[in-house]
């Protein structure tokens, strides 16, 4: 087919842009969310705890 | 650490090293006449080496269950030290194929000692031994500390470990022979490939596992940054290593790809093997060791969120701009060189994150050298990261194509962020593996800083000279209009050069042998005092906040 | 709410965590490789086309073997100065049958894509043996051994037909005479020199490649195989576009 070629090229030319802003949209919103905030927080300065023990599934 | 093990554990791991042997007892069966036979003795080697080991330790009491209650840390005392030992092969090598390009005479007319044969162990001894080794043995530690759970079982860990392992030294053992699939940083062949395959999805499943037991309700960045590496290395060497081999007991395989497809896939997984392999994971590395040894928090966790996906979309677009000019489509070549400069977004991103976490700490830059190793590769990670967006760009690569300024970017990115990194998270980690204060000699980290960074610069500076200079002696006219030079004239240029490269690889290399020197010393002194009855368990503080010389 | 219940889910679920990584990963690969499956129906035609014969392919794969790839490009670029220097620049349809391709990626030394025919078979076993005997400035190793070493043709047909497997038409007729083809080819006075040319075309180059017509080595292979790069077509050969300049 001589169409294939010529199709997958525009596909991968208009969608492969839609996608990107799409996704660079999703991430942004998901690293500046509010509710997400605390959880950050707790991530960033929890490994600077010293205790180097593993925490039992009951802890 | 057998004894560690428990009796089942044990067995199971004499069946599968048993399974091994007879794995390398057929190869070296079916291969005779083919260097699959020589790759078979080796396996065979390897496999019963090992069950050696566990047999002597295989009487040994059952471990008592108090071990559960502690991370599971024998693997990753192992790890850095085939990190070290990785560091000094990989890099020896590359001195040694450096002077070759010197002194061409060096090879002795032996067809194992010739250029081409040996460069394959220079980069896959770095890339793979040295790199790889580091990544698996930083993984298991910040997987655990991340996730406050220890890791899922014991025997996986040194499946991948060792067999990992087994996968380089087949590896370079086989590039001495002649056996290599011609894919740059993909030349194993079809068996090597389809074992990694195997210890990589043991790896992912040890991964995901105990990421599912951790006990902290996110997933902390790092561990973000080693799952990309894991999935999409395995994603990578699978598409990329499609072969079709000659025969069973053939070493030798055709890709199934050929031409034009070939190289976009070929520059598909090199440029995302440096992405995904060279940078996520070492970015991981730093995500962890960096704030852990400044003791302040990343920067900004939001960014490093940022960053983390930037990386993982826009890299996997960018392998096309190693094929600029050439039979390639163009609009793939365009989309290349745009991603590629797009990607510094991100990737500044994660350098200035890590500057801004050491922004406050500065005073303890000035004084650790460990830190001022992780320091020192954010920088040059940011400034790799700009000099190949910048060689992305279709004019600039027509100059920089082909030429050392390729060799000289890859080397500012190898030697400065990578090994820099990892040796500063190693020198971090030797002391709470080991349960030290510091390591052996504070000294002798500064020495080796120092000859490291030495070394980086003589060879990127030596590297860029050489390939401008080459570069522009290929495409310079003279007022006739014909070319001004030949190629043999660009050579001779060459030649001081490539005598700098060598001794700025010599630098680095003796930085190298400094630093597993003392690693080792530190872990002696640990045994010797754990000999003397004195028990070496220290509170489980990490040294991180102890700074050399306070 | 949505958007934060999708995220939620991907944090806390480690599974979703590693799908939208590939997902993430994957898509530009596929959106940049997956055209290049159907690229055919653009590159240009090459109806000359041959096949390597089974000495060029042992040939090839000496070339693999000795790592030459790492030092040696096949792929002339665009540019006015290579064109210049090199020959007309490489057609994507000239390493159509290259499982794998060879372009390289590094110029220790100089563009091989149209090396064939431009120098003697002795000034490359020469060169081959002691390259500053004939360049006194190079750099390149010595190969003296490929000289000294018997050819290993016995399981050519295998590699043929592993050849024919990943697409390249081999036919079952040149599959089972490869051996001897490879040795015809070598030893041109031999009876199986006449199937050589039926099966690979009259252009195929029959010759001693090494100097020695009583054995055949791995010289032999390599030589043929350099002597056959750029003239498996003519296609570059005709009128190009205007290479650029920059």
């Amino acid at each position: 087919m001589e169409i294939a070629h010529e199709t997958l090229v525009a596909l991968s030319k208009s969608w492969g842009l839609f996608y990107l802003v799409g996704f660079s949209l999703c991430v942004i919103v998901y690293a500046c969310w509010p509710g997400n905030r605390q959880a950050f927080q707790r991530a960033k300065t929890s490994i600077l705890d010293e205790d180097d023990t593993p925490r039992g599934p009951q802890a | 650490m057998v004894s560690q093990l428990t009796v089942s554990e044990r067995q199971f791991a004499l069946v599968i090293l048993g399974l091994l042997a007879m794995c390398g007892l057929a190869m070296a069966a079916g291969g005779r006449g083919d260097p699959m036979g020589a790759q078979g003795f080796v396996v065979l080697i390897y496999a019963v080496g090992f069950a050696f080991v566990v047999m002597a330790g295989l009487y040994a009491p059952e471990p008592d269950d108090s071990r559960l209650s502690r991370y599971y840390d024998d693997p990753t005392k192992v790890g850095i030290v085939l990190t070290m030992i990785w560091a000094v092969i990989g890099m020896g090598f590359g001195v040694w194929v450096a002077s070759l390009l010197a002194w061409p005479n060096l090879t002795f007319d032996a067809a194992w000692a010739s250029f081409g044969r040996l460069r394959p162990v220079h980069t896959s001894g770095v890339i793979f031994g040295f790199g790889g080794n580091a990544l698996i043995a930083t993984s298991f530690h910040v997987l655990q500390r991340t996730s406050r759970a220890r890791l899922a079982d014991q025997f996986s860990p040194w499946f991948v470990l060792i067999g990992y392992n087994l996968f380089c030294v087949v590896a370079a053992s086989g590039y001495l022979l002649g056996v290599t699939q011609s894919k740059e940083y993909a030349e194993p062949e079809w068996y090597a490939d389809i074992w990694l395959v195997i210890v990589w999805v043991v790896y992912f499943l040890l991964y995901i596992r105990t990421l599912m037991r951790r006990q902290e309700p996110h997933i902390y960045v790092a561990n973000w940054y080693y799952m990309a590496f894991i999935l999409v290395v395995a994603v990578l060497h699978i598409v990329n290593n499609l072969a079709m081999p000659v025969s069973l007991s053939h070493a030798k395989s055709y890709s199934l790809f050929s031409g034009v497809q070939d190289a976009m896939t070929q520059w598909w997984y090199g440029h995302n093997a440096v992405a995904f392999f060279l940078t996520a994971g070492f970015l991981g590395m730093m995500y962890y060791y960096m704030p852990k040894r400044a003791g302040r928090p990343i920067f900004s966790y939001r960014l490093s969120i940022i960053s983390f996906w930037g990386i993982t979309f826009l890299y996997m677009w960018a392998g096309s701009h190693h094929l600029h000019y050439t039979a390639l489509p163009h609009w793939v070549q365009t989309l290349g060189m745009t991603f590629s400069v797009m990607l510094l977004v991100p990737s500044w991103a994660s350098a200035g994150n890590a500057l801004a976490t050491l922004n406050g700490a500065w005073h303890k830059v000035r004084d650790d050298a460990t830190l001022r190793f992780m320091m020192v590769a954010a920088v040059f990670y940011g400034l790799s990261t700009f000099e190949g967006s910048f060689m992305a760009i279709r004019p600039v690569n027509s100059l920089s194509h082909y030429t050392d300024w390729t060799v000289g970017h890859v080397h500012a990115g190898a030697l400065g962020w990578v090994a820099m990194i990892t040796f500063g998270s190693i020198y971090a980690l030797v002391p709470w593996m080991w349960k030290r204060q510091a390591m052996y000699s504070p000294k002798l980290v500064e020495v080796h800083f120092w000859l490291a960074l030495a070394g980086t610069i003589v060879y990127v500076f030596a590297m860029w000279n050489s390939g401008i200079i080459q570069g522009l002696m290929w495409r310079t006219y003279n007022d006739g209009g014909t070319l001004a030079y030949s190629f043999i004239d660009s050579l001779v240029a060459m030649h001081p050069y490539y005598i700098a490269r060598a001794f700025g690889g010599l630098l680095f290399l003796a930085g190298a042998i400094v630093g597993s020197i003392n690693v080792w010393m530190t872990i002696r002194a640990s045994r010797l005092e754990a000999a003397a009855g004195a028990d070496a368990d220290l509170p489980a503080r990490p040294a991180g906040a102890v700074v050399a010389g306070e | 709410m949505a958007s934060e219940f999708f995220h939620r889910k991907v944090e806390r679920n480690t599974i979703g965590f590693v799908l939208a990584i590939i997902g993430v990963a994957s898509i530009g690969g596929i959106v940049e490789i997956a055209p290049l499956f159907t690229i055919h129906e653009t590159v240009e035609e090459a109806p000359d086309m041959r096949l390597y014969t089974p000495l060029e392919l042992a040939g090839r794969n000496i070339y693999i073997r000795e790592g030459c790839y790492a030092c040696h490009s096949q792929m002339i670029r665009t540019l006015r100065d290579e064109v210049e220097r090199y020959g007309p620049y490489s057609l994507a349809v000239e390493s159509k049958y290259d499982h794998p391709m060879l372009w390289g990626s590094k110029r220790t030394g100089p563009d091989l894509a149209r090396i064939g025919d431009k120098y003697s078979d002795a000034w490359h076993v020469r060169h081959l043996i002691d390259p500053r005997e004939v360049v006194p400035e190079s750099i390149m190793p010595k190969y003296g051994w490929l000289a000294r070493t018997e050819l290993r043709t016995a399981d050519l047909g295998e590699h043929l037909a592993a050849q024919r497997a990943v697409g390249v038409p081999y036919t079952p007729e040149m599959i089972e005479n490869a051996t001897a083809d490879a040795y015809a080819q070598a030893t041109p006075d031999s009876a199986g020199a006449g199937g050589v040319t039926e099966r690979y075309g009259d252009a195929t180059q029959m010759r001693v490649f090494d100097g020695d017509a009583a054995r055949v080595t791995e010289m032999d292979a390599l030589v043929a195989y350099l002597q056959i790069l750029g003239r498996l077509t003519e296609a570059a050969y005709g009128e190009q576009p205007t290479a650029a300049t920059e």
